[in-house]
């Protein structure tokens, strides 16, 4: 499957499809009450003849939310299936590697931005987020509001080139270009308090992500990231085409009031501490 | 036909490995909650913090000599509990009324304090409102 990487969103439309179709009219049908979208017919498409990615955007197969909820089909969980489209580990450096090595579980569970509050920024927004984004998309720009935090982006479609001294941001500083009917956006300049995985995968100031957007039917978008960070890499990764799904329904509110979390985690994390970890 | 043919390899090639995908979560239960350490708990509901990222439910339980201590249960994130049906207008409904619980206790040693799993208020649905742990 890895060959539908290379071959762009042609093979994007097909692994759509497939997903879709994955099972015929039967006994699995009767089973699941959340099931995997179809493809919906062909993408829409801007004025400028441009594919318009606006939509409500699930971070599953169904187009709906999927957590917490009995009878889902289990093709429609996720954005990718790593036995389909496998992703390679990071190539970390070795100092890179000694660093998130030496992180105990609970720093790291303090370092997740799920758990602190923190924005999750680019292009962790893409990797580990499991609630929606609702996109509004015009020929000169493309508005991203993430649900998670209620954080928002603007991604200027202007042309306009990265800057020389870019300011350290969650989002980066975006720079955006059409390749067929493919969205780039290259972006630089990010703020360090983000980590590109939950798993301690943390930054350089010279990482420079590369997001590429396809929306091959109506219901499916897909998302890959390259993650290019020359001081912890040894050479750029590069993430499965990530599937979300059209939905319906309120983008909800979530502004983090009362997190709970960090103070027991903190408590936890003094408790190991006395204890010698 | 021929291309329908090999669509229809690929599809139920695809469905097949799909299957086995886990479902995506908020945090790691396991760093803040021991999975080992779960119990069914039964009482009055007596208060809801409905705030994000987690909402919190408290209730009345007695002990095995009868003593009535208030516990709080962490659920998960509001967006989880409104896309699944569970609303606040549930828990403010069931106010005062028995509900039964399997949570799972914190692992740094907070009294009356644990994750919320599966949940059954008086109309005896189940309920999963927070990460399924044992």
């Amino acid at each position: 499957m890895k060959s539908y990487l290379r071959c762009g969103v042609p093979c994007l439309a097909v692994l759509a499809l497939a997903l879709a179709f994955s099972w015929p009219a039967g006994a699995q049908e009767k089973e699941y009450t959340i099931k995997v979208m179809p493809p919906g017919g062909p993408a829409p498409r801007l004025p400028n003849g441009r594919p318009d990615l606006s939509g409500h955007w699930f971070p599953n197969g169904a187009g709906e939310g999927v957590s917490g909820r009995f009878g889902v089909d289990p093709a429609a969980l996720s954005t990718f299936d790593p036995k389909v489209t496998p992703e390679e580990r990071p190539a970390f450096q070795p100092w890179a590697l000694a660093k998130i090595k030496s992180m105990t579980p609970t720093e790291l569970e303090l370092s997740k931005s799920s758990v602190n509050c923190m924005p999750r920024g680019v292009p962790a927004i893409w990797l580990q987020n499991p609630y929606t984004t609702l996109m509004v998309h015009k020929p000169d720009m493309l508005v991203q509001l993430y649900e998670v935090l209620n954080n928002w982006r603007v991604i200027h479609l202007d042309g306009r080139p990265l800057p020389k001294y870019p300011e350290p941001l969650f989002h980066g500083n975006s720079s955006a270009r059409w390749d067929g009917d493919t969205l780039v956006v290259e972006s630089i300049g990010f703020d360090d308090r983000t980590y590109i995985m939950p798993n301690g995968w943390f930054h350089s100031d010279e990482l420079k992500v590369t997001e590429r957007y396809s929306r091959p039917s109506m219901n499916y978008l897909f998302v890959e990231i390259t993650v290019d960070d020359p001081k912890v890499l040894e050479k750029p990764w590069k993430s499965a085409a990530r599937r979300w799904t059209l939905g319906n329904g309120e983008v909800y509110e979530f502004y983090c009031t009362n997190n709970k979390d960090l103070d027991e985690l903190l408590k936890l994390r003094e408790l190991e501490l006395k204890q010698g970890k | 036909m021929k291309v329908a043919r090999v669509m229809s390899a690929t599809a139920i090639l695809c469905g097949l490995l799909l299957s086995a995908m886990p479902s995506s979560g908020h945090h790691s239960f396991a760093a803040e909650f021991d999975g080992k350490n779960c119990k069914d708990f039964t009482g009055t509901l007596t208060k809801l913090d409905w705030q994000s990222p987690h909402a919190y439910f408290y209730m009345d339980i007695k002990d095995a000599a009868g003593k009535v201590e208030n516990w709080s249960f962490q659920t998960y994130a509001l967006i989880t509990l409104r896309r699944n049906g569970t609303d606040r207008q549930l828990f403010i409904e069931n106010m005062g009324k028995e509900v039964w619980v399997r949570a799972c206790l914190a692992k740094n040693g907070k009294e009356r304090y644990a994750a919320a799993g599966t949940l059954k208020f008086a109309d005896g649905i189940l309920r999963q409102v927070g990460q399924l742990q044992d």
